[in-house]
């Protein structure tokens, strides 16, 4: 994978909150500009990359970037689970926040060219992959078949609905969706994304997947798409882990031998598997 | 090689206190310990003084340190962030050779990777390191068995030798020579190279009689470490002696894991600091949620053992990450020191039983 272009490694730029957007509950999405215009137009990412966010006086958080790399709004979707991130729920537009990064390896995109691409997520386990799904929509025609499972508690859990509307008018894009439990008014599947993925028609040959989710989501759908025959090396997830310098040095991302914040977040389920811990 | 006579020692020292700001080993006045610190009073430095109870990363990785400051006012969106002059030119005389090999770990770790510390880095640009041979090894040390000592090889500045009254002295360094032409130290002859070789050799033929404590041949546990092939029993059973006081982090001179806060300050500024944390820490890996991945003590403790010894986390360091100087045995109230550790995977490669 390419290695990136100069980040912010140490001093946060500031950054200016543009625009906020409820989610779902306890998770907004929160636009942002650079104040510099020249880190503003520096500033370029690659799908399935991080950065590390200061909330002013109250601290920093590691968090993936939703965004494609080309033509789409810097954001970072939030779920209010911690104090800092908590505070961040409490700022408006206007607000300033502060900037690292960005940092680590992001999803293989040149690599995949050619192939089929599924993304199955669960939850808020959309948010790290909806960049990769927006870039690979950009470039429709490199791809072969791209389908999305996606699945969540209820339909009011489902992230990103308007992106999803959006991604739904572009061809040949399949889309799967899947609530845990019955609702009045949904037509879609109902069970767990896991029994989604196993009935479903899904390429094998040619095919690389991107999974996100829950730990328990997460393991099993890996469980499936191998029963499917799909290879160990061609399934790619995105791990998450307390961080706190984003630059392979304060070590409290260490899972096994790697570090996710410079080796990761991104690895390849053979690489998950040999990590020596549990993810 | 020059020869500093036990006279012109002081002279040294005064010399680099014009240009930096000196610490070295001296007795703390109420407990006695040796401790490496900074010498506001030059003549308390001692360099036949016994291996410091602290290692020297603190001159460079301080115990909690502002990184950065900045001022943000809500009402007007005004952030000011201040950015921090952490250069000082600082000398460490005095420096074992286990300490001076655990600041070149600390080097390779922070400034060879991917990316560069900045904030160790302004500590590490202006150091003048002045290396002391253990011409006797002290009852916690095995140096010997990590490749780390009783002599410096690399890094420094100057590197002394104690001949029983005078110092024999090597320059390492471009700065190095310019202070002993500065000081018109007289040079060594031949003979004297062999001296100082006769001394390194007595002193490592005599870790036998006086390093008594510790053993660490790690060779061993290195491999069992790298490939995993230790059985959950025996972290287990160090887990089960572990206070979780994270000592042995503290006072190791590679241990480098920090934590980063933002501490709100009464004058309306932040204070961004960073301070050492350890992994044998209930919360090091917790993440907002609550879900923590490592749990249990032993699936911690492991950790540490594995960032010591095994060959991935060497890489970083190009050697082991233990340079055998016992601390961590010396401190830990659960006799799980990095000897003891070694001995456990040893005894059960070997299948002799435990206690």
């Amino acid at each position: 994978m390419v290695k990136n272009l100069v980040p912010i490694v140490s001093i946060p730029e500031v950054a200016t909150i543009v625009d906020i957007r409820d989610e779902i509950e306890e998770v907004k999405s929160f636009y942002f500009t650079l104040d510099r215009p020249e880190i503003e137009e520096a500033f370029k990412i690659r799908s399935g990359q991080f950065i590390m966010c200061t909330v002013f006086r109250a601290g920093e958080f590691a968090v993936s970037l939703p965004f494609s790399p080309e033509n789409d709004r810097k954001h970072i979707s939030v779920r209010k689970v911690g104090k800092v991130t908590a505070a961040l729920h409490q700022l408006e537009p206007g607000d300033k926040i502060g900037v690292r990064g960005p940092f680590g390896n992001g999803f293989p995109f040149e690599e995949i060219k050619g192939s089929n691409i599924i993304y199955v997520a669960g939850g808020i386990g959309l948010i790290p992959l909806r960049s990769s799904i927006v870039h690979v929509l950009q470039h429709r025609q490199d791809f072969g078949r791209v389908i999305l499972v996606y699945g969540a508690k209820s339909s009011k859990e489902l992230m990103y609905k308007e992106s999803i509307r959006e991604w739904q008018a572009t061809e040949n894009f399949e889309t799967h969706f899947t609530i845990d439990r019955p609702e009045p008014g949904w037509s879609g599947e109902v069970g767990f994304v896991n029994h989604l993925t196993a009935k479903l028609d899904l390429p094998v040959s040619n095919t690389v997947a991107f999974v996100c989710g829950p730990p328990v989501m997460f393991n099993a759908v890996i469980k499936e798409l191998k029963l499917k025959g799909i290879k160990e090396q061609n399934i790619y997830s995105t791990l998450e882990r307390h961080m706190k310098c984003g630059i392979g040095k304060c070590q409290h991302c260490a899972i096994g031998r790697t570090l996710v914040c410079v080796d990761g977040p991104v690895y390849t389920y053979k690489q998950i598997r040999t990590l020596g811990e549990q993810i | 090689m020059y020869w500093l006579t036990k006279e012109q020692l002081p002279l040294l020292v005064q010399k680099l206190a014009e240009e930096y700001k000196i610490f070295g080993p001296r007795h703390d006045r109420v407990s006695g310990e040796v401790i490496f610190d900074h010498l506001p009073d030059l003549s308390e430095l001692d360099l036949q003084a016994a291996i410091p109870y602290n290692p020297p990363k603190f001159i460079l990785f301080p115990h909690y340190e502002e990184i950065l400051k900045y001022r943000y006012q809500p009402e007007t969106k005004k952030v000011r962030i201040e950015q921090l002059n952490l250069l000082e030119p600082k000398a460490l005389i005095g420096l074992r050779s286990c300490d001076l090999t655990g600041l070149l770990c600390l080097d390779r770790f922070f400034l060879d990777q991917e990316y560069v510390d900045e904030f160790y880095l302004a500590h590490r640009k202006k150091l003048f390191i002045v290396s002391n041979t253990c011409i006797r090894p002290f009852p916690q040390c095995f140096c010997v068995c990590t490749d780390s000592g009783p002599a410096a090889r690399e890094g420094f500045d100057l590197d002394l030798t104690f001949t029983g009254r005078d110092y024999l002295v090597e320059a390492g360094s471009k700065k190095g020579q310019a202070l002993v032409e500065e000081l018109n130290l007289v040079e060594a002859d031949s003979e004297s190279l062999n001296l100082k070789k006769q001394i390194i050799d007595d002193s490592v033929s005599s870790f036998d009689r006086f390093a008594l404590e510790n053993k660490a041949w790690i060779s061993r546990a290195t491999n069992r470490l790298t490939t995993g092939f230790i059985k959950p029993e025996v972290w287990e059973y160090i887990g089960n002696q572990c206070f979780e006081c994270g000592a042995c982090s503290f006072v190791c001179p590679t241990c480098s894991c920090f934590n980063i806060e933002d501490a709100n300050l009464a004058s309306g500024e932040t204070s961004r600091l960073r301070t050492w944390d350890s992994c044998s820490f209930e919360g090091y890996t917790k993440m907002a949620g609550d879900h923590n991945p490592r749990k249990p003590v032993e699936d911690r403790r492991n950790k540490r053992f594995f960032c010591k010894l095994s060959y991935s986390q060497s890489k970083k360091y190009l050697r082991p990450g233990c340079v055998g100087c016992g601390r961590c045995a010396r401190v830990c109230p659960g006799d799980i020191g990095l000897p003891n550790v070694v001995t456990y995977i040893r005894r059960e490669i070997t299948g002799e039983s435990g206690e």
